[in-house]
């Protein structure tokens, strides 16, 4: 059979990338003829901007002629390229007329849009029309299934339930104690492991939170490690919260940036326990491939991780609470009490200053219990490299704001993106050098701010060069019996 | 040898150069073909994956896709793709040059708006099992980055690690540090590898051979191409990332400034672009068959290096072997290694270095050939063949497990430092 696979593919970092190439790898060997194509370059055979919304609909209808099926991997941001509910109703009735052209149409569902689509009568007529149209559904649980038609009322005998990660294969060949040696993880650390793309639906902060109520155990840590999808101001808002979050623990690190499925694998290969802290979603590509390890997880009771997880090692939880008792648990730690100070009823009765002393002791057990103005000895060398770490976020702030984009000249009314086009032309002689001049200054506010870190570094390394007064004492002690020499008293 | 028994070499090992031919200009596919025959010679089964294109600048797939067996190896071409038009590209690639930071997203789009190969992707993604090690390089291509990763517990890379923007990136990371295992050939390289990545995969510095020609004849060469008068010679690519655009500026202050009567004598592949009034100094004279190459290096006061982005630079040790001495750029550290190693030459750091280092090349004849001299021994002492090849292949098979059912054992995991080689 020819087969069209419609995905984001690797070497994009993407779980469902890595989830399709495993299952082209599958359909191959069974003898099928596959051709790929993402919406990015990639090792697909073949790609396509489904950014440009309907026109690149347009452009499939040529693209699948000559296929014997069309397979989807659905994730509603690798087709609509914003929220407009008439470009995204224009969009479903594009893919509508497309599908007709093709014998058979099966669609995976990774995620979709239920709240918005549920929100309104176009878009619900516009999703029906789609999907009425494709032979094959395929949802990773029963919840996800019976939620999708609620929303999208099809026939259900065109739906399908699919196990997880059946064509899953390991990509690390460490074993866990080359993992861990790789990864900087000691020996005899306990280590928990939150993995995946940085999206504030993921709930990472909810374990941040919650290892910070573990009890005092200097060998347990916590890496939330991944990137974010897109560098739009929500993901990145959220990664720098994490940011701030995990610098309050000496014993959690955020490591943010390029996790290759290798790299993803050997965090989980390296790791005692797989964090889920999710607030939605459907199903998860990381449960299987902590299943694939072997690792426990902890993971929160949302969409269809429940039935997905079926016998494997997962603990489900309800709230926070539940999610951090969990987690001392698996680590046989004690959970320290949620509140050491009084009720919401005894705060407002409390004078000013011992209020701030609660707000202070909460904010130490943020921290993991250490209050931060008293650190330790043994914390002294990781808050100089936090220092360091502070410096080179200083840059980093004014790099992450994203670079200027041309709004592209799109519009459902007849006539506009004509017209919006010329606007274009005729004004990009001024408004281009601004663009330019725009971004150089974001790149040059960056690089100094860089520079400026870097002469702070070396003044900081002076400055604790440099003996300290209680050092000075201590090697020339000042005569205490008696007035110096040359003092007024002489 | 290596101490590696017949019955250690066993499983086929693939060695993926991005360009496979006999007129391949580019240090590090020349490298893997002469792998790929010293490890056929020894005994073990290998096949070249490769693409259909040879041309580094059009990637014209001007070969036939499919297997055929090209002066006695297996060789599989699979489609070169250049889908895109590298606009986007080269404008990452300038903001990263210039030393601005770029997202990870920006990071996949300058990878992935270049040459790709799917078909090659897909080969390994259903057949990787099929090999015992597959050997990649250099780090920066896209079948080396993008391949790797399909099963990189059998990937190994033949780094070329360069002190370059690129080797920065945050999407190179999880090579560097996931694969099998790390071939470097030189200490600087190794350095730069720590650098930039403190947990490495495992890796051993096994060097680079050189083939000794038996013999040269300058005057053949010059009577040949019409060559008349004192001439330096630049072998490889011209293009700027090679340092070609500054030879060109510092070769015209040398000739019109500081008066040095000299030619530039140039080979390989690029446009040569000679600056105004220097027309008829820089002499190109295209691809070169092995001899005249040897000859060419033997005719020349010195060979220049400006390149500042060298794992190993070959061409260094041919001018070397010919008893040429070398005047190399200081900065990027592996060519500097090599000169201030073997005192086989000069660096220079500015256009006014350069041109004093020819001029006391050019005014003491007798220098240079015991630079030439010094730089020979230095060549023959280190980068035979017979070495490297020992060290790759008792890495291989400490590296990457004998497949199933063949006697030879599995070597004992050693440390991420491994040696096996220089």
């Amino acid at each position: 059979m020819r087969i069209l696979m419609v995905s984001p593919y690797p070497p994009q970092r993407d779980g469902i990338a890595n989830y399709t190439a495993q299952s082209v790898a599958a359909l191959m060997r069974e003898g099928h003829d596959v051709v790929v194509l993402s919406p990015q370059p990639s090792a697909a055979h073949q790609h396509l901007d489904f950014m440009a919304g309907p026109r690149a609909w347009a452009a499939m209808s040529r693209r699948v002629r000559g296929f014997d099926k069309l397979v989807i991997q659905w994730h509603p941001a690798f087709f609509y390229r914003n929220s407009s509910i008439s470009d995204r109703s224009a969009v479903d009735l594009a893919m509508a007329a497309v599908f007709k052209l093709v014998p058979q149409v099966e669609i995976w569902v990774h995620e979709y849009e239920y709240a918005e689509v549920d929100a309104s009568a176009v878009r619900r007529r516009a999703a029906r029309t789609t999907f009425s149209q494709v032979d094959r559904i395929v949802f990773h649980s029963e919840s996800e299934r019976d939620m999708f038609l609620k929303t999208v009322p099809v026939d259900r005998s065109r739906t399908v339930l699919s196990e997880h990660g059946h064509a899953f294969l390991p990509r690390t060949s460490m074993t866990r104690e080359q993992a861990r040696e790789s990864l900087g993880i000691a020996a005899d650390a306990f280590s928990f492991l939150c993995i995946g793309f940085i999206q504030r639906h993921k709930g990472f902060d909810r374990a941040v939170h919650a290892f910070a109520r573990l009890g005092s155990a200097p060998h347990a840590r916590l890496d939330v490690v991944g990137s974010t999808r897109l560098e739009e101001p929500e993901f990145l808002a959220y990664l720098n919260e994490l940011e701030w979050l995990t610098d309050s623990d000496p014993r959690t690190t955020l490591h943010a940036g390029y996790v290759s499925d290798e790299l993803f694998d050997r965090w989980i290969l390296a790791s005692d326990v797989v964090v889920l802290p999710y607030r939605e979603i459907w199903s998860s590509g990381v449960l299987e491939r902590a299943a694939l390890f072997d690792r426990e997880v902890i993971a929160t009771r949302v969409g269809g991780l429940e039935e997905q997880a079926a016998q494997r090692r997962v603990t489900f939880v309800d709230d926070d609470h539940a999610l951090g008792q969990a987690m001392a648990d698996a680590a046989g730690l004690p959970l320290d009490p949620p509140d050491t100070a009084a009720d919401a009823t005894e705060l407002e009765e409390l004078p000013w200053s011992d209020l701030q002393q609660v707000i202070v002791r909460r904010a130490a057990v943020l921290r993991g219990g250490a209050p931060r103005s008293k650190a330790s000895s043994a914390t002294t060398a990781t808050t100089a490299r936090r220092r360091d770490d502070d410096l080179d976020r200083a840059a980093v702030l004014v790099r992450r704001v994203p670079p200027y984009v041309t709004p592209p000249p799109t519009s459902t009314r007849p006539g506009v993106p004509a017209v919006k086009r010329l606007v274009q032309r005729l004004t990009a002689w001024q408004i281009a050098p601004l663009i330019s001049r725009v971004d150089h200054l974001q790149a040059a506010t960056a690089n100094s701010v860089a520079l400026m870190a870097e002469q702070v570094r070396d003044l900081r390394d002076v400055v604790d060069a440099l003996p300290t007064t209680s050092d000075r004492a201590s090697a020339d002690p000042l005569p205490v019996d008696g007035p110096r020499a040359g003092s007024p008293a002489d | 040898m290596s101490g590696i028994t017949p019955d250690q070499r066993t499983g086929r090992l693939g060695i993926v150069p991005a360009r496979f031919g006999p007129k391949i200009v580019g240090g590090a596919e020349i490298v893997l073909r002469h792998i790929a025959e010293g490890l056929q010679e020894r005994g073990w089964d290998v096949e070249i994956l490769t693409t259909a294109a040879t041309d580094y600048f059009s990637w014209e797939n001007d070969r036939p896709v499919g297997t055929a067996v090209e002066d006695g190896l297996t060789v599989r071409r699979f489609e070169a793709v250049k889908s895109t038009p590298g606009t986007e590209r080269s404008v990452l690639g300038h903001r990263m040059l210039a030393g601005d930071r770029l997202s990870l997203s920006e990071q996949e789009r300058w990878m992935n708006d270049d040459v790709r190969v799917p078909d090659l992707y897909h080969h390994l993604l259903l057949h990787a099992d099929e090999y015992r090690a597959l050997v990649f390089g250099p780090y920066l291509f896209w079948p080396s980055y993008a391949c790797s990763q399909v099963a990189p517990g059998k990937s190994l890379l033949w780094t070329c690690l360069h002190d370059e923007a690129a080797a920065y990136q945050d999407i190179y990371k999880p090579l560097l540090s996931g694969v099998a295992g790390l071939f470097l050939q030189t200490e600087p390289e190794h350095e730069l590898a720590h650098t930039i990545h403190p947990q490495l995969a495992p890796h051993a510095v096994v060097g680079c051979g050189v083939e000794v020609p038996e013999s040269y004849d300058p005057d053949r060469f010059r009577a040949k191409y019409g060559i008349t008068g004192p001439f330096v010679l630049y072998a490889g690519r011209r293009e700027g990332a090679k340092g070609w655009d500054e030879l060109l500026t510092h070769f015209s202050q040398a000739v019109l400034k500081r008066g040095l009567d000299l030619r530039l004598v140039t080979m390989g592949a690029g446009e040569v672009r000679p600056p105004a009034g220097l027309e008829d100094r820089v002499i190109d004279v295209g691809f070169l068959p092995d001899e005249d190459r040897n000859d060419a290096y033997a005719g020349a006061l010195a060979y220049v290096q400006p390149s500042r982005y060298e794992a190993f630079s070959r061409t260094i040790m041919e001018s070397w072997l010919a008893g040429r001495p070398v005047v190399g750029i200081a900065e990027g550290g592996v060519v500097r290694h090599h000169v201030q190693t073997s005192q086989g030459g000069l660096v220079y750091d500015d256009a006014e270095e350069f041109a004093e280092a020819l001029a006391v090349l050019v005014e003491h004849p007798h220098l240079a050939e015991q630079m030439g001299v010094r730089g020979r021994e230095y060549v023959l002492a280190r980068y035979q063949w017979d070495t490297v090849l020992d060290g790759i292949e008792s890495n291989i098979v400490e590296w990457t497990p004998a497949p199933a059912g063949t006697v030879a054992e599995l070597a004992p995991a050693g440390s991420p430092e491994t040696g096996g080689g220089l």
